[in-house]
This record gives C-alpha cells, structure tokens and sequence, in this order.
C-alpha cells in the first residue's frame, strides 16, 4: 500500500468512524448492524472484517446491512431507504439493531435519529458515526462503545472484571486476551464481559455488574470515564506491555480490587526470569529495530527487553522486528523474542 | 431485483481505481477519505495516492488540499488521474477549475454512482481509448486489477499468441497508458464483465470450446496467424482434462454445483462442470447483471447479497460450491473453489490464469481435487 503523498496531518490516515464502530458492533453476535449509505460502504467494511476474521480462525460472516443508497437518493434524501431497511432487518428479530450512518448521509442531512426513534420491538440504537466527517477510526470505536453500553443497566455487583475495547482486527486479539485473563487468574479474578467481542446482547446487560474494567489501551480512556461515571466502576487504563507491564499490571489491579499481590508478582517475576533465561543466546548481540517503532511507548517497549537482555542497540545492528502495537504481557514479550532470534540468525 | 442487504461487489470508484491504477504511467488519486482510500488500495495491490480529505475541506472546499496532493505528484513523470469518491462528488465541486495541471484525468465515479464494472468503463472511457490502424497484433482486454487471475491470464494469453505468431497489442488495463490511445484493430478478451470494447472483438478465452471457436476467426482475422500450435495443444490438453474426469466419474457421482461469480466467470465456470463432469448447476448467481443468453441449462439471476447467496445455498443444498470466500465462508462443509474476489484466508504467490488452456486446466483441477477431499 503507498500512502504517498504522506499527508501531512496524521489524522488523514486515521481511518473513518465506520470502520471502527463496525469493528465493536460485528463482534455482538445476536445483533444486525445495519450501514446507512451506499453499498459500497457496506461492501468495503464486510470485506475488511470478514479477511481480519478469517485471519483469526473464525469462518463467520459479520452481520451487516446495508440501505444501499443510490444516486437518487443522495439527491432527494435516504430517510425511506433507512425505514424500508430497518423494517426488514428488525423482522429478523435480532437481538438489537445497531445503525450507523456513513459520511454522504451526513453531507445530505438525513435525521438518522428520527427514523430509529420510530422503530419499535427491538432496541435501535443510533451510534454516532458519519464516515470521516465524524472523526477517525478510534472515535468510531469509542462512540460505539458508548452506545452499546446502553443496553447495559446498573447491576449488582458479581466481583468480576470487564475486558473493555479490544482490538477485534488485531491478529493476536486472542491471544492478548488470554495473556490478560492469565494475570487475572493469579489474582483469583476472572472475566465477566469481553466488551464487545463475541458476546450477545444479553451478556452485555450484565456489563455494570463488575469490579473492575480494563481497557486495551489509553485511547479509551474516554470510554472507561463514561463507565466509571454510569456503573460506579473503576478501570485500568490498558493492558499490561513489555517486560515489566505485568508486574505494574498486576499491583494496580490488586489495588483497584483491595486485593494483596505478593504471591501472584513472585509467581511473575519468576516466569519473567525464566523467559529471559530461554533467550540467554542472543545476549549481547547488535540489533536496530525495523520497522522503527511507530509510537515513543513501542520505542521504549523494545529498548527495555533489549536491555533486559543486554543486546547492543546501534544502526549497524542486524534489523529485528518490532510490532505496530508493543507486546502484551511476558507473552507477548516471548513471542517477539522468538522473532528476534529467527531474525539474528537468520 | 437484487434485494438490500450486505453487498457481496465492490463499489464503482473501485472499479474505476482498477481500471486506471493498471496503466503504467497514471498516478491515481481517489479524492476521498482515508476510509475510501484504503479498501481499493489493499484490494488493487497497486499504488494509488490519496487526498485524505477532512471535515473542513468538506465545509471550505477540498480544493487547496486535491492542488496540495497533485503538486506533490507533478513533474514525476506521467499522467494524474483524480477519482471522485462520494461526498466530494455530492458536494458538486468542479474538480478541473481546481487543478492547473492541464493534462489531468478526472473521472466521476462515487460509490453511489454503481457497481465496480461502472466504474472501470467509465475510467476507460475517459482515457480515450482508440485504434492504431497501423499497429499489428492483438489486443487482449478483460483485465482488471481486482481479479485475481488477471496476471496469469495476461500470461497465458500471451503464451497462446505467442505460440501462434501473434504479438501482442495494448492490454486493457494492464499496460503502458499511452498504448490505450494506439490499440491493434482486433481484440481477444478474458474476462467480457469487463469488456474494453475497443477494436473489433473476435472471441473469447474462457473455456476451451470457445477459445478454440476464437482461434478459428482469429486464423481468418490477423494475417500471418498459425493457430495449429495453438489448436493442437487445445486437443491434447482437453483430452487430459477429459481422462481426468472421467477417471473421477468411476467412482463418485457428478457434483451439484452452485456458482456464485461475475457473468463471465460464472458462466464459464457451470458449462465446463456439466460439460467435462456431467455436474448438475444447481444455481448460478452472478454479481452483475447476466446477459439474456448464457447458454447454461440452469436458471441464471443476479445475486449481489450475502443473504440471498446463503439461502440459495441452503436451498439447493450443492456438493461443491464456486465463488469467494464470502461463499466458503457460507458453505460450512462442502466442496469450495474460488475464483472470484476476495479470496481471504489462503495464501496466493503464483499467477494462476482462468483464462486460456492452462485456465481451464487449472479450474478443473481445483474442482476435482475440491470434490475428492470432501468425499473420501
């Protein structure tokens, strides 16, 4: 892919709101998310998310609807297309319809709202998005967040932890999800909602009844405010990464939870050592990161395992490969190793 | 008509991204958001550029920032074409007034506007396309960047004129983009969904029946052709595909068979199942419109969505099922052979060719192995 001429504000190449809320609304699994716009909107999207899931195993097509607007119209308006669309869909039954609107809806004004406001038998819900005129992909999973947890209720509390905003186009989604499940196992807490992956609408009600949530990463500090603010519910502000995350993972949880650490950090300190140790070979080698780490935490990430294992950073140093996004947990932390070893000697 | 619901076909400016991004020496520019920038760049495997418009230059005008990115790519050699995507075309915005650059290719094809085969005729349009009276060979069109056959069957294509004395002409649309505008007055296509119809057509390469129908009025077309080579490796390489066949007939039964594709593959696809296999076409759904002879002992219908596809499926219940791993994705268990985009989950390095004999060859061969790994 070439993205010259590289624009010049990072927030070009940020994607669109649909993409993003589409990549939290596909993952509940008994709900229609229904595309207000053009078909090739629709067709671009289901395109992307069904390669991304087929990339992590799962042959499910995600539910996607499209009002299919023509040049028609764009010209006198898609309102009736939307109606006609959404009386289809919710005769499905589904669990919920989720409607998004694409960034030529909101060039001609369609009142989104309006419409869903009249549909009745199942929860509708707008999740504000418009294309690239509503912002960039991150706001596009932020907002969808938002509306979903909409479905949700202040409940009692169960003593579990939500899993909030995971990355579902991420290759190792799983994979870091189990990482993170596997730091809350030693603190004997387990997982109550993966908000929103593969979960139905139900499930989602029982959102507020956690104790804790942990958001994948920063950008959704937005989305755990909003939380904490509707549910009462605290949250740590990502996902444990790099050589030491786990550690400082482990004690903020601990402490949001009023929960005593120590027998679960030794156990993690110990398997820290022992990861290190596996890759003792590689000591004192020269490396250079390729790509160059896209943001400063990954730049940081990968010069603290490098130190850990006293390899020599320096520009002639053979090239090892560094994530776009930095490594979860001592996992992850392994499994980046086994790249760099394959990549030293090769 | 096709019902709403989740579109299975690229949009129109895709189609024209495909059409344009094929020609060597056109810079492609789709004037739209990163949102619609990425789909055809991951789907086209070609480098196109972008303007990455924003909400301002939505309210504003998007004019300074189409100069900002045509500026950058002026004087590096070459021809700038600007697709419009939808909100800019909407906005009514005269893109030419815009830019200084005298030379430009504007064409007008949003979303809205239609589907992918829209789009590339209408980006072919706009280049001018026109015959070189003078030049010798023959043009080979049906290419498009989406396919993914298209490489090898620009490869095979070529082999087969190659072995019959005859150059090749100006490829539609994978070519140098000066080669549009002096064509060879006579063309062979691969793929008619995306016909260039410039020249006079003399056949088709889809399946051996009608490539060797083409290579009989190509004897008679272009002087100096020797299509012996050509038709005698048609008549070794079918028997083969008919030993093949028929080996599989001892012992399972013919397939039923639904196939999803583009007209032109589809059809392609069904007549070669029930002529070398006897299959039974249980259903052939295409993603555009068919044409009103196809020449197939089956019901031919347009369907372009997910849901109509799986229902069809479910219906007709076939033992192999032909498409896109939209498909493979509805058809849990059965037999599956791809041949039309995307084609997610596998991994693709060489250039197999639909077209052409080793086309046919290579179909076959996908279908027969398909049918045994299900059934034994």
């Amino acid at each position: 892919m070439t993205l010259r001429p590289s624009p010049s504000n990072l927030c070009r190449s940020a994607g669109c709101t649909l993409t993003g809320a589409l990549s939290v609304t596909t993952h509940v699994c008994d709900a229609i998310t229904v595309v207000h716009g053009p078909a090739g909107c629709t067709h671009h999207n289901f395109s992307l998310l069904h390669a991304t899931s087929l990339d992590n195993d799962h042959v499910s097509l995600p539910p996607l609807v499209s009002t299919g607007l023509s040049e028609t119209d764009v010209i006198f308006g898609g309102e009736g297309a939307l109606d006609r669309t959404l009386d289809q869909v919710i005769a499905r039954d589904p669990g919920a319809v989720f409607v998004l609107s694409t960034c030529i809806v909101d060039t001609i004004g369609d009142d989104v709202g309006m419409v869903c406001g009249s549909k009745a038998g199942v929860p509708v819900i707008v999740v504000p998005t418009a294309g690239f005129l509503g912002g960039s992909f991150q706001t596009g999973v932020n907002n969808a967040l938002v509306a979903l947890a909409g479905l949700a209720e202040p409940a009692t509390g169960n003593g579990r932890v939500n899993i909030i905003g995971e990355k579902n186009l991420e290759y190792e989604v799983d994979e870091n999800f189990a990482e993170v499940s596997r730091l809350l196992t030693l603190l004997d807490l387990s997982v109550n909602v993966r908000f929103v992956h593969d979960v139905t609408t139900r499930q989602i009600t029982s959102l507020g009844a956690a104790r804790l949530n942990v958001l994948r990463d920063p950008s959704l500090i937005p989305v755990g405010e909003y939380l904490r603010e509707r549910f009462g519910t605290p949250y740590i502000p990502g996902y444990p990464v790099g050589i030491s995350g786990t550690i400082t993972f482990l004690e903020s949880v601990a402490g949001a939870c009023g929960i005593d650490p120590r027998h679960a950090v030794e156990q993690e300190i110990t398997l820290r050592q022992e990861t290190l140790d596996d890759f003792a070979d590689i000591a004192g080698l020269g490396v250079s990161f390729f790509p160059h780490p896209p943001d400063p935490e990954g730049g940081r990430v990968a010069q603290d395992i490098a130190q850990a294992l006293r390899l020599d950073i320096t520009s002639s140093g053979r090239p090892v490969p560094v994530p776009m996004t930095p490594p979860i947990g001592i996992t992850g932390v392994r499994r980046m190793l086994h790249r760099w070893r394959r990549a030293l000697h090769v | 008509m096709s019902e709403c619901g989740t579109p299975l076909w690229p949009c129109a400016m895709t189609g024209a991204a495909a059409c344009l991004a094929g020609f060597e020496g056109i810079s492609v520019v789709i004037h739209g958001s990163s949102g619609c920038y990425y789909y055809p760049a991951t789907l086209l495997h070609a480098p196109l550029h972008g303007t990455f418009i924003l909400e301002n230059e939505v309210i504003f005008g998007s004019g300074d920032r189409l100069r900002e990115v045509i500026c950058d790519l002026s004087g590096k050699g070459g021809r700038i074409a600007v697709i419009t995507t939808c909100v800019p075309s909407a906005l009514g915005e005269d893109i030419k007034s815009m830019v200084d650059e005298k030379d430009i290719i504007i064409v007008d094809s949003p979303g809205f506007a239609g589907e992918m085969e829209a789009g590339y005729r209408a980006a072919l349009a706009v280049l001018s396309p026109a015959i070189d009276p003078e030049r010798s060979g023959i043009n080979i069109d049906g290419i498009s960047l989406s396919d993914p056959f298209y490489e090898g069957n620009i490869q095979e294509i070529s082999r087969l004129l190659h072995r019959a004395g005859i150059p090749v002409g100006t490829v539609f649309c994978r070519d140098r983009a000066g080669m549009a505008g002096h064509a060879s007055p006579l063309t062979i296509g691969t793929n008619e969904d995306f016909g260039s119809g410039v020249g006079d057509y003399v056949g088709g390469t889809l399946g051996i029946p009608v490539l060797r129908a083409t290579c009989g009025r190509l004897a008679v077309a272009y002087d100096g052709a020797d299509m012996d080579p050509v038709l005698t490796e048609l008549d070794k390489e079918e028997e083969r595909v008919i030993h093949a066949c028929d080996k599989f007939l001892r012992r399972y039964d013919p397939p039923g068979v639904a196939v999803f594709a583009g007209a032109a593959y589809a059809l392609f696809a069904a007549d070669t199942l029930e002529r070398y296999l006897d299959a039974e076409i249980l259903a052939v759904g295409t993603r555009n419109d068919p044409p009103a002879q196809t020449g197939v002992h089956c019901k031919v219908e347009k369907l372009a969505g997910l849901g109509e596809v799986g229902r069809t499926i479910t219906e007709v219940a076939p033992d192999l099922v032909i498409g896109s791993s939209f498909e493979r994705s509805l058809s849990a268990d059965r037999a599956f052979v791809g041949i039309i985009p995307p084609l997610r989950g596998q991994v693709r390095l060489a250039h197999p060719p639909l077209a052409g004999t080793s086309g046919t060859l290579h179909f076959v061969e996908d279908v027969l192995n398909a049918c045994m790994d299900k059934t034994v």
